[in-house]
């Protein structure tokens, strides 16, 4: 017999080499990659931005729209000559809702495409989970994910824009009150955006004379939320207030009223879109829910510019994926331009730290969810009188007083 | 050059050419790829001690890397350890989970132990998501420190690839040693017939506790080193699909090797990066690639069960008996 036959060594070099073999073919021809057509009038090196989106997994019915928009943006701002002369390239990566995966893409668009900022992530777990990343590359990054963690305490670096919770949940509370509901049973996801709602509810309920009867959580992924609104059921809740923002609001709203639980129910900004509304079908039926003025365009002024920029958003957004945009098209639409707006008021080189200062000084600019107005102290730069209270009625989002 | 040189050159040849990727390669991105090629060979040497040379089957060896990627993070970042101290207690504490999880597998066989450690595996992905103050819960442990031995900080990307690639080096010196040996030799006897190595008075239990614990101690580590490669970890990197995924790199490598299996681990890690590795690959491809991730492992692990039962390893060795004959 030969004894060890298989010689280990032999193996570990071809392993070697191959891997060597790999690297050198990797290296050979990067940044040679070419740039998307840009055939319009912005020539020259593009500006390269990155965009981490869920596409996939729970957050997928949020992720999708969000890329529909930035890649259809991202013609429009490149055939109108781009940034000042110069295309955007717009890198999406999909996350698939996992904080692991937003991390692995945030390092590869740092490190392998010297991304100059990075729009994302479409979730709060994962717009938290790749800070340590953002952080040692000293890049901005502007969310758009509807957490307080995310700009409360303000990283210098973050930006966010959606409302945070610690703006919709004190005026979801107010308006709870408003319609004489003093009792919740509150059920919220364990990630990122629900945590953080839970944590908001906890602190704002009291001063706002509400009280939190039930608090129950599920798990991201989760298809049956029967034991938590069982447990809701039997206490004296007065309305069921859901704050998740993944596909499982549906099946919250689905198994309450297949439990015939007839208490109305509340719902956060995270599930303004009509995912949600195709998903729970009839259970979606008379659920509310506090969103921007978006939804219907009517509410602001005629001749406005808010008007006239949600008007346009719509309808092109319409023409050109044949749906209407819910909230999330217009969170990515915000985030891309007011990267997109501060780049081209950098004068000289496009810098991190120039683009930083610009989007930080952004003043009075009017996007899809109201008028941004950053801060040091404010990363979000959006008020309460941009929200506005709707009902879900024959499948679609009607306004309430 | 006859096979013999070849063998006896080969491992001064192998290591003289994974030292130099990081000089060959100025994509950090791509570096880190390569360093988790080496996090995942090193979970694979361990687990080809346990299934390729010991037989004993374990679908829970993410939790092991899991365990050990928790403890490092908790102890630096939390208990303000240095690294070292908490890497080694990664080792611990995984090893100790390797011990309880060797119980089981003194009674079970076959299925029943793959059930079991199936379970086991469930349990601690469970965990890691509910010990929500250990762990951080859904939303992850971030701010992990980079590795660092007394003042030498492993910040940059090739000094990673260096820390990951020596401790895999390490990791297969011991192995080696090990299988080369008479504890390798009551594995194999183990792995062939657990009567028959009894009769012949082979220490069971102690061959199968020793290697339980080796096997979790090793992919413990990488867990460790994982969370400081990174800075962030989260209940999402430990589940069933990542046990999975150790089994069919350990199952396409081939038993009774560990060339085969570290080959194995990093080619099939290297396909969830094929955007990264090939510049030209369009964007949906790679997408399309990484969406069948899964079905492309399992399709792997039946081709190999099915055309060559001993794997990488088993046909290389085939191929060298024929050149020999003739």
């Amino acid at each position: 017999m030969r004894g060890r036959t298989f010689g280990w060594p032999s193996a570990v070099l071809l392993v070697v080499l191959l891997t060597a073999l790999l690297a050198i073919a990797g290296c050979g021809d990067s940044g040679s990659e070419p740039s998307g057509d840009s055939t319009g009038a912005a020539s020259g090196e593009p500006i390269k931005i990155g965009a981490i989106l869920s596409l996939t997994g729970t957050y997928a019915g949020l992720g999708e729209p969000e890329k529909n928009l930035i890649e259809m943006e991202v013609k429009k701002i490149n055939d109108a000559g781009g940034i000042n002369g110069r295309p955007v390239e717009v890198i999406i990566e999909d996350d698939a809702t996992d904080e692991a995966q937003a991390v692995a893409a945030a390092s590869r668009l740092i490190e392998q495409e010297n991304v100059v900022a990075i729009i994302g992530a479409t979730g709060t777990g994962q717009t938290m989970a790749m800070r340590g990343d953002i952080q040692r590359a000293g890049i901005p990054q502007v969310s758009m994910a509807g957490g307080t963690v995310i700009t409360n305490p303000v990283d210098p670096l973050v930006f966010a824009t959606p409302w945070s919770n610690t703006i919709v949940v004190p005026f979801t509370l107010d308006y709870l009150k408003g319609q004489g509901i003093t009792k919740i049973g509150l059920i919220t996801d364990s990630g990122g955006f629900g945590k953080d709602g839970q944590a908001v509810f906890k602190e704002a309920a009291p001063k706002a004379g509400v009280e939190i009867v039930a608090d129950e959580t599920l798990n991201p992924g989760d298809t049956d939320m029967t034991a938590q609104l069982t447990k809701i059921k039997n206490s004296d809740a007065e309305a069921i207030v859901m704050w998740t923002a993944g596909s499982e609001a549906a099946i919250i709203a689905k198994n309450a009223r297949d439990l015939g639980i007839e208490l109305p129910i509340y719902g956060s900004h995270g599930i303004a879109r009509q995912e949600f509304i195709d998903g729970a079908g009839e259970a979606a039926e008379g659920v509310k829910l506090a969103a921007g003025k978006v939804l219907d365009p009517s509410l602001y002024p005629e001749g406005s510019e808010a008007r006239a920029v949600a008007d346009d958003f719509i309808s092109s957004y319409e023409q050109a994926y044949g749906e209407k945009p819910g909230m999330f098209p217009g969170y990515a639409y915000d985030a891309l331009y007011l990267v997109v707006e501060a780049a081209k008021r950098v004068e000289g080189d496009l810098t991190p730290e120039a683009l930083l200062e610009q989007i930080q000084a952004t003043t009075g600019w009017v996007g899809i969810d109201g008028t941004y107005n950053m801060t040091a102290e404010d990363h979000n730069g959006l008020t309460v009188d941009d929200l506005q209270m709707y009902e879900i009625s024959g499948g679609k989002f009607t306004p309430v007083q | 050059m006859n096979a013999r040189t070849l063998r006896a050159l080969a491992p001064l040849i192998a290591v003289a050419l994974a030292l130099i990727v990081p000089l060959a390669v100025s994509d950090r991105f791509l570096l880190k790829v390569f360093t988790f090629c080496g996090i995942n060979a090193l979970v694979v040497v361990g687990l080809a001690l346990l299934f390729g040379y010991a037989g004993q089957v374990s679908l829970g060896h993410a939790a092991f890397m899991g365990l050990g990627a928790y403890t490092s993070a908790y102890c630096t970042v939390e208990l303000g350890w240095p690294w070292l101290l908490g890497f080694v207690a990664a080792g611990v504490v995984a090893a100790l989970g390797g011990l309880i999880l060797a119980i089981p597998s003194l009674r079970l066989k076959g299925y029943y132990l793959a059930m079991a450690t199936l379970g086991f595996g469930l349990l601690m992905s469970l965990a890691f998501i509910q010990a929500e103050p250990i762990t951080g819960g859904v939303d992850g442990f971030s701010g992990i420190p980079f590795p660092s031995i007394g003042p030498v900080e492993f910040r940059s990307a090739s000094s990673l690839y260096w820390l990951v690639w020596g401790a895999v080096g390490i990791a297969v010196l011991v192995a080696h040693n090990i299988t080369s040996l008479r504890p390798g030799r009551a594995m194999r006897a183990l792995h062939g017939s657990e009567l028959g190595a009894q009769a012949c008075g082979v220490d069971i239990v102690g061959v199968k506790v020793r290697t339980f614990v080796v096997s979790a101690l090793m992919a413990g580590l990488a867990g460790a080193l994982y969370a400081g490669v990174v800075g962030f970890i989260s209940p999402s990197l430990f589940t069933l699909t990542a046990s999975i995924t150790f089994i069919a790199m350990t199952i396409v490598g081939g038993t009774s090797s560990l060339a085969g299996p570290i080959l194995a681990a990093v080619a099939l890690t290297l396909v969830q990066y094929s955007d990264a590795l090939i510049p030209g690959l369009p964007r949906e491809t790679a997408q399309t690639i990484q969406s069948y991730q899964e079905d492309i492992y399992g399709l792997a692990i039946v081709l190999i069960v099915i055309f060559a039962p001993r794997g990488l390893a088993g046909l290389w060795k085939r191929r060298s008996a024929g050149n020999e004959a003739s």
